[in-house]
């Protein structure tokens, strides 16, 4: 099935490519025809648009037409104050929501030259976790749907329930949290969010056997994944790639590890990479993702330091509720920041932060105002689809649902 | 390498190092970079400094590219500042395959041309779209709401633009 796939980059790869021409002769005798995969496709994990020239049943060209999400994210972030934005980025990558809280705040604190104190760090820690195993989750699930393990969604979605009822715990948010703010948290942990936290860490890593059981070994997923969508570790460095499809390519990138934001520095993990290659390499790399997550939250939850979770700077944060009562000082304070909101030095910044995709990132600009002047996303769904036309080259068409399941791509991140 | 004659400023904004080129020796300068081990191109995007009063801008479009070396993990920013009716900058997409979809994102939110581009089409917003939205004059909120009780544009003006 793979046979002819994975041999070399071609230059034309990314760079636009035309659409068969009637008439257009293939190797099979047969004539090239254009078809349109999605945008309504179940498969393509909501609204991607491929057009694809098949020769007979295999894919010769492939382009995709993206932006039927896009919401102007951007746009808008420019029209909202500084504390704000914050819950803008929780909707481009809906499925990693803290992760992005989290480089827009690293981004904003550079700005204004503020350090978040220790618990803060670790519970943006634990949070973005959690994160990562939920978005692991649903991929999980939905892959396992697509390659014909319907089992897989109920059992992960399981999981991922108890990921969002912590959630609602911490933040009162199942999935948009705006839980990470410039300057510190939202809250600080409730003694029952930590409960429920110990008893899943406790718990998780019996529950990922349980998924290993299900699909590692089973011959129906492997042989719709192994040797599938191939993409050499050069081409995937060339072609941007980040996250699980870098080190499913067997290059160790990790921005955890590679270049620490948040006292990853401090936490023991492995960075998981497989040499396979291919969607069952990228598979690999996510369960042992998900256990080396289980891993840094055990650690982080074990070394969780007491003190303030919020920056002690009226000028950013609003003083706590009780103040408001007593000191004339902290009305004042309360009521500049949610009328007008601070002030940012101006300059750019651009914080880049691992989500369960890749480099997720943000680039701020500040003129000196209340709002941004720009924010730009850099997301990793964007990037990561750019290969989509190298994995894709000569398989057949029903392979392109496991190559585009394991690129996990949300198209809320490609759209914006 | 890249020659200092390349080089119109340089600086630290927030921890991150920039240089600054002129816009017509950006693709040199990029390519330069490129084989000083600048092998990947984070992003690609653009500033517009419309009414922007925080300092005194070259230019209306600043275009930004963002590059890391892998193996010394150092970034440097590259900025270039265009102008013009369309604003025109030389495409890099052959040199930074992932600059093939930010080029066409960036031609589609700002309406930066990008000479020597292979494919450059509107990729988020519909092709026939009029307008750039990510320019500080275009209004939040200035498209038509089709079907919307009143038939009207619900037009928001820009701000002191």
């Amino acid at each position: 099935m793979a046979d002819g796939a994975g041999e070399s980059v071609s230059s034309e790869i990314g760079q636009g490519i035309t659409i068969a021409k009637t008439g257009e002769p293939g190797a099979f005798g047969g004539e090239l025809l254009t078809i349109n995969f999605g945008p309504h496709h179940p498969s393509t994990h909501g609204v991607l648009r491929l057009i694809v020239d098949l020769d007979g049943e295999q894919v010769r060209r492939l382009k995709p037409v993206i932006g039927y999400l896009h919401t102007g994210i951007e746009k808008q972030a420019e029209a909202l104050r500084w504390q704000q934005v914050v819950v803008v980025t929780d909707r481009h990558d809906y499925l990693s929501p803290p992760i992005n809280n989290l480089a827009y705040a690293l981004a904003v604190e550079r700005l204004l030259g503020v350090d978040v104190p220790p618990r803060a760090e670790a519970l943006r820690v634990i949070m973005s976790e959690l994160t990562r195993l939920s978005s692991h989750l649903v991929w999980l699930g939905t892959s396992g749907i697509e390659l014909g393990a319907s089992t897989m969604l109920m059992y992960c979605f399981r999981e991922r329930d108890t990921i969002l009822d912590m959630n609602e715990e911490i933040s009162g948010f199942r999935m948009h949290t705006s839980y990470i703010r410039p300057g510190g948290v939202m809250a600080d942990a409730t003694p029952r969010f930590l409960e429920m936290l110990d008893r899943f860490i406790a718990k998780m890593p019996s529950n990922i056997d349980e998924y290993e059981d299900l699909l590692t070994m089973n011959p129906i997923f492997r042989s719709r994944t192994i040797g599938i969508g191939r993409l050499p570790a050069e081409d995937a460095k060339v072609l941007g790639a980040t996250g699980p499809m870098l080190r499913g390519s067997g290059v160790a990138w990790d921005l955890r590890r590679s270049m620490p934001y948040s006292g990853y520095e401090n936490y023991d993990f492995e960075v998981a990479t497989s040499d396979l290659c291919d969607c069952y390499g990228r598979y690999l790399v996510r369960i042992k993702e998900m256990r080396e997550a289980v891993k840094i939250l055990r650690q982080a939850l074990d070394r969780l330091p007491d003190g303030p979770v919020n920056i002690d700077d009226r000028k950013v944060l609003p003083p706590p509720r009780e103040e408001l009562e007593t000191s004339m000082e902290a009305v004042i304070h309360h009521f500049k920041l949610f009328t007008e909101g601070y002030t940012v030095p101006p300059g750019d910044v651009y914080v880049a932060v691992e989500s369960g995709r890749g480099e997720n990132g943000c680039y701020v600009v500040s003129d000196g105002t209340h709002k941004p002047r720009r924010v730009k996303f850099r997301a990793a769904s964007f990037v990561n689809l750019q290969p989509l036309e190298r994995m894709a080259m000569n398989h057949m068409v029903a392979d392109m649902v496991a190559i585009i399941g394991t690129a996990d791509a949300v198209l809320g991140d490609v759209d914006r | 390498m890249i020659v200092d004659s390349l080089i119109v400023d340089r600086g630290v904004s927030a921890g991150d190092a920039w240089i600054t080129v002129a816009s017509e020796n950006a693709r040199d300068a990029l390519s330069a970079l490129k084989g000083d081990g600048y092998q990947l191109l984070v992003f690609l995007t653009c500033v517009d400094h419309l009414a922007d009063q925080s300092r005194d801008w070259p230019a209306r479009y600043e275009l930004l590219y963002q590059l890391r070396n892998l193996e010394t993990r150092e970034q440097l920013r590259v900025r270039a500042f265009v102008d013009g009716d369309p604003p025109r900058i030389d495409s890099v997409s052959d040199l930074f395959p992932p600059a093939n979809w930010d080029e066409r994102e960036t031609y589609d939110m700002f309406g930066i041309v990008f000479t020597g581009h292979p494919d450059l089409t509107r990729i988020l917003m519909p092709d026939d779209w009029v307008g750039h939205p990510l320019r500080r004059d275009y209004p939040v909120g200035g498209e038509v709401v089709e079907f919307s009780e009143e038939h009207e544009a619900w037009r928001t003006a820009p701000e002191k633009a």
